[in-house]
């Protein structure tokens, strides 16, 4: 017997140990359908948290742009101005950090990855891999508005 | 306890759990959760993650009970799901950053399986196998206790046959010089 085939059957001796008894598993079939419930809880006020963050700036930024553009009345020469109406007329623009709402979708992109992985291996033209690529699809156009958005937000 | 790729599932118990019947997935869950875990935890050292990747298995199995058409074993069919999401895990930067986390924090958590094994040759194999990387340890798994070849494990990692051999012989060569160690220690105090 060759060292490589004896070490085989010595480990092939630890399945013996592998399987753990039932009382071990941290979770039973109410257990395991509770986490699902807590973890699709989960992702659904995540997806709508990033949803709304990334509209929200969208609107912001398109908001902000529009503002921006729009031609300028040439105003009256104003004598000795107050300072606090001077203050009115200043551009204002409202910066918001990306930081989050980007975060948030790539986590959620690589989370549909995963599950897209796995319906793939079990059923490559499943209906399950279609769901999974539409919603893919809308989350790499939400991301895409939101690096759209930064984009314009840089020129300001 | 039987092995998993070795648990079948009768096509009654299969169809009841497929028309979504609780009694009938409480069976089925029973029957392969505890075989599904002793895999997931030698490719898988961390008991959280091991315990996360255990939820996605059977997430998984359950959804897509639908799409198994019997060719093989239904835990060979279950097996492959685990071996994907723990290779999965695998290839995550977010896994690869807990599973570092968690190397640091919990201490004790990456060391053997607790089993009830009294042999100490097993107990020694087994620590040997800890010490082992993730990817090696699996292949040396897959190939010497889950029969795989060496395609399947090169299809499984995406990677080339190459590949596979060069992390088994690695593997192996690990374990040797782990298993011997003990012996070359306990001969230099006599």
């Amino acid at each position: 017997m060759t060292d490589d085939t004896e070490l085989a059957a010595r480990l092939r001796r630890l399945t013996g140990v592998a399987a753990l008894p039932a009382d071990a598993l941290p979770f039973d079939y109410d257990g395991l359908l509770a986490r699902q419930d807590a973890r699709v809880g989960r992702a659904q006020r995540n997806r709508r948290v990033a949803r709304a963050t990334a509209g929200a700036l969208v609107i912001a930024f398109v908001a902000a742009s529009v503002w921006r553009l729009e031609p300028r009345e040439i105003a009256a020469p104003v004598v000795e101005a107050p300072a606090a109406d001077s203050a009115v007329d200043q551009p204002r623009l409202v910066r918001a950090d990306t930081y989050l709402a980007v975060a948030a979708l790539e986590e959620h992109i690589a989370r549909v990855d995963d599950a897209l992985n796995v319906a793939r291996v079990v059923s490559p033209h499943g209906a399950e891999v279609a769901r999974l690529e539409r919603a893919r699809n809308e989350l790499l156009d939400s991301y895409a508005q939101v690096r759209y958005a930064e984009l314009v937000s840089a020129n300001f | 306890m039987q092995r998993l790729a070795e648990i079948e599932i009768s096509t009654e118990e299969l169809a009841a759990a497929r028309g979504g019947d609780a009694a009938a997935r409480r069976i089925l869950f029973d029957r392969v959760a505890p075989a599904t875990l002793g895999l997931i935890r030698r490719i898988v050292r961390q008991p959280a993650l091991a315990e996360d990747l255990l939820h996605d298995t059977l997430i998984a199995m359950f959804e897509h009970l639908a799409e198994f058409r019997g060719e093989a074993p239904f835990g060979a069919w279950v097996r492959r799901i685990a071996v994907s999401r723990c290779l999965m895990a695998f290839r995550s930067p977010w896994h690869r950053a807990r599973i570092t986390l968690d190397a640091w924090t919990e201490s004790g958590a990456v060391g053997p399986v607790e089993s009830d094994a009294r042999d100490a040759d097993l107990i020694d194999l087994d620590r040997a196998l800890a010490t082992l990387s993730p990817i090696a340890r699996t292949v040396v798994w897959l190939y010497d206790v889950e029969g795989w070849s060496h395609d399947e494990i090169a299809q499984a990692f995406d990677r080339t046959v190459s590949f596979s051999k060069s992390q088994l012989a690695r593997g192996h060569a690990r374990l040797r010089e782990r298993l011997q160690a003990p012996l070359i220690a306990m001969e230099t105090q006599t």
